[in-house]
């Protein structure tokens, strides 16, 4: 039982830390919560059932499609949008909220018409056949080899650098000729792709997803949102055990506290709520995009 | 201290004077103006930096050195003409400014405060193949030994000297034509700026042009070749450091008498 459930947390945490990954690259780099992220996430697995759903493609297509578009909102939103107002906080709250909001009336619109049944059934089983843990064992793979590219990038490429160089200073990138403009743009694109990956992931292992997915439990929105404040804003590393610790609590929660299944949305909170009483910086506190 | 605050009108209204810019003007600006809303900073301020100066911009607070320092390098829109290298600023773009050598090493030094000297180093270089960033790096190192001692220390923990140090070693590994250092001197302690005025040399050796903006005029008249007083946004004085150490307003007002 606690060995089940230690396996399913260390999957579902894999998932969540994916879910994350770009709301923080976007914190980390432009200092900017992006609460489109959302809809970037529905947008990914949107495309993934217009593919493989609709069009009957493999679900690899459409999880590619998921990716890419995400990816093109990713970047859309930042070159027709954020790089505007980039110097107003406030205003671009509210903007990613209002966009992210779009997106999923679009979802929302287009989905009804075109598939009048809502799940996106997406079996994602390469290792053993159609079972739910072949899905599991997939998405805790990508997820780490994903995240660790992403890490490496960063980290070790003269590109990578220049991500944390603008995240740290964007005067001070611009003084050592880093086009802030580039690396913000570059930003968004992963951000975009990694929201519209773990959307397919999302709607892969929940079976479906619909134009709320990514404010109905687990809440990918609310879920990112309190793996980076625990990780640290703006830390990759930060937001993997973020994603940890909430998805082993959560897990735990659901599954000993009494009337536990009732809780999985709210114990991210409750954690989010005591981190930021006690512990504001987070646990990898302004260490940038490291 | 508002010296003659000449027919601002009158020069707005001038047509640009159509003289080429000699061969050897590195950084040239002519009827320069800023405003920052309906604030003035430069009132048609013309200056020239020529290849292998040290120019020195000097002058109070708020006289507008360190709105020049940021319009030259491409940060700030701008009427009348400011050129580097013949090239109008706005049109090669700050990113291309700094890839053509103009480096600037700006008043708040902008470090990447949470990395450490060697990473804020090579960052210098980002436009560099790797090969220049060693040797500009070695060149770094024997130039402010502070920061080869340092070479793993936090930018943000370093004291306001080393930290000066390194903004302008991270300029140095741009491999810079002409060299901006906007108040490199302000609030160090005078051990502090004997090593900073040690590196103009080797500095200069190298064939970088340097244009030091200072409210420290002692500093700016030791040091640079030539001087320009700025003062409400225009240039009110102009000389090498003899001919102004002779003069009564500048020894007046700048010197204590």
């Amino acid at each position: 039982m606690v060995l089940d459930t230690i396996l399913s947390a260390t999957f579902i945490s894999a998932l969540y830390a994916v879910i994350a990954i770009g709301f923080t690259l976007i914190f980390g780099v432009g200092g900017i919560l992006n609460f489109a992220h959302g809809g970037f996430i529905t947008l990914g697995a949107f495309s993934a059932y217009i593919a493989s759903g609709y069009f009957g493609l493999p679900i690899f297509v459409g999880l590619l499609a998921g990716t890419l578009v995400g990816a093109a909102v990713g970047g859309a939103t930042y070159m027709g949008v954020i790089r505007y107002v980039r110097t107003r906080p406030v205003t671009i709250l509210i903007l990613t909220f209002v966009i992210g909001f779009f997106m999923m009336y679009f979802v929302r619109v287009f989905g009804r018409e075109i598939l009048k049944i809502d799940p996106l059934n997406i079996p994602v089983d390469p290792v053993i056949g159609s079972s739910s843990f072949g899905n599991d064992v997939f998405i805790f793979a990508t997820s780490w080899l994903l995240i660790g590219a992403l890490f490496y990038f960063v980290n070790y490429t003269r590109t990578g650098r220049a991500i944390i160089a603008v995240s740290m200073s964007d005067k001070g990138a611009s003084l050592v000729g880093i086009d802030s403009e580039r690396i913000n743009l570059i930003t968004w694109v992963l951000a975009g792709a990694f929201a519209g990956y773990a959307g397919v992931l999302l709607a892969g292992s929940l079976g479906g997803g619909s134009w709320l997915m990514s404010i109905e439990p687990p809440a990918p929105l609310v879920l990112s949102f309190a793996i980076v404040i625990l990780g640290g804003l703006g830390s990759i590393k930060g937001s993997v055990v973020g994603a940890y610790i909430i998805g082993f609590f959560e897990t735990f929660t659901v599954t000993f506290a009494p009337g536990g299944s009732q809780l999985a949305g709210i114990s991210s909170l409750v954690l989010l709520l005591v981190f930021l009483l006690v512990k504001p910086e987070g646990l990898f506190g302004r260490e940038a995009a490291e | 201290m508002s010296a003659d605050s000449t027919d601002d009108f009158e020069s707005e209204f001038q047509p640009a004077t159509d003289t080429q810019p000699t061969p050897d003007a590195v950084l040239e600006a002519e009827d320069l103006s800023v405003s920052y809303g309906k604030v003035q900073a430069l009132r048609g301020l013309d200056l020239t930096v020529r290849e292998g100066e040290i120019v020195s911009l000097i002058g109070p607070n708020g006289a507008g050195k360190t709105t020049f320092a940021n319009t030259a390098s491409g940060f700030l829109p701008y009427d009348g003409s400011v050129r580097y290298r013949d090239q109008e600023v706005s049109s090669v773009g700050q990113t291309a400014l700094v890839e053509q050598g103009m480096i600037h090493c700006t008043e708040k030094r902008d470090l990447f405060g949470y990395m450490d000297v060697e990473d804020n180093l090579e960052l210098g270089g980002y436009l560099q193949d790797d090969a220049v960033i060693e040797e500009r790096k070695e060149f770094v190192y024997d130039l402010f030994p502070r920061l080869d001692e340092r070479r793993e220390q936090n930018a943000r923990s370093m004291s306001g000297g080393e930290q000066q140090m390194l903004a302008i070693g991270r300029a140095l590994m741009g491999d810079p034509d002409l060299l901006i250092l906007d108040e490199p001197t302000l609030g160090l302690a005078p051990v502090i700026l004997k090593d900073i005025a040690e590196a103009f040399d080797p500095i200069q050796e190298q064939g970088v042009t340097i244009m030091l903006t200072e409210q420290n005029v002692t500093f700016a008249l030791k040091h640079a070749d030539r001087i320009y007083l700025l003062e409400n946004g225009d240039v009110v004085r102009e000389g090498t450091p003899g001919e102004l150490k002779g003069d009564d307003y500048i020894r007046e007002s700048y010197l204590g008498g």
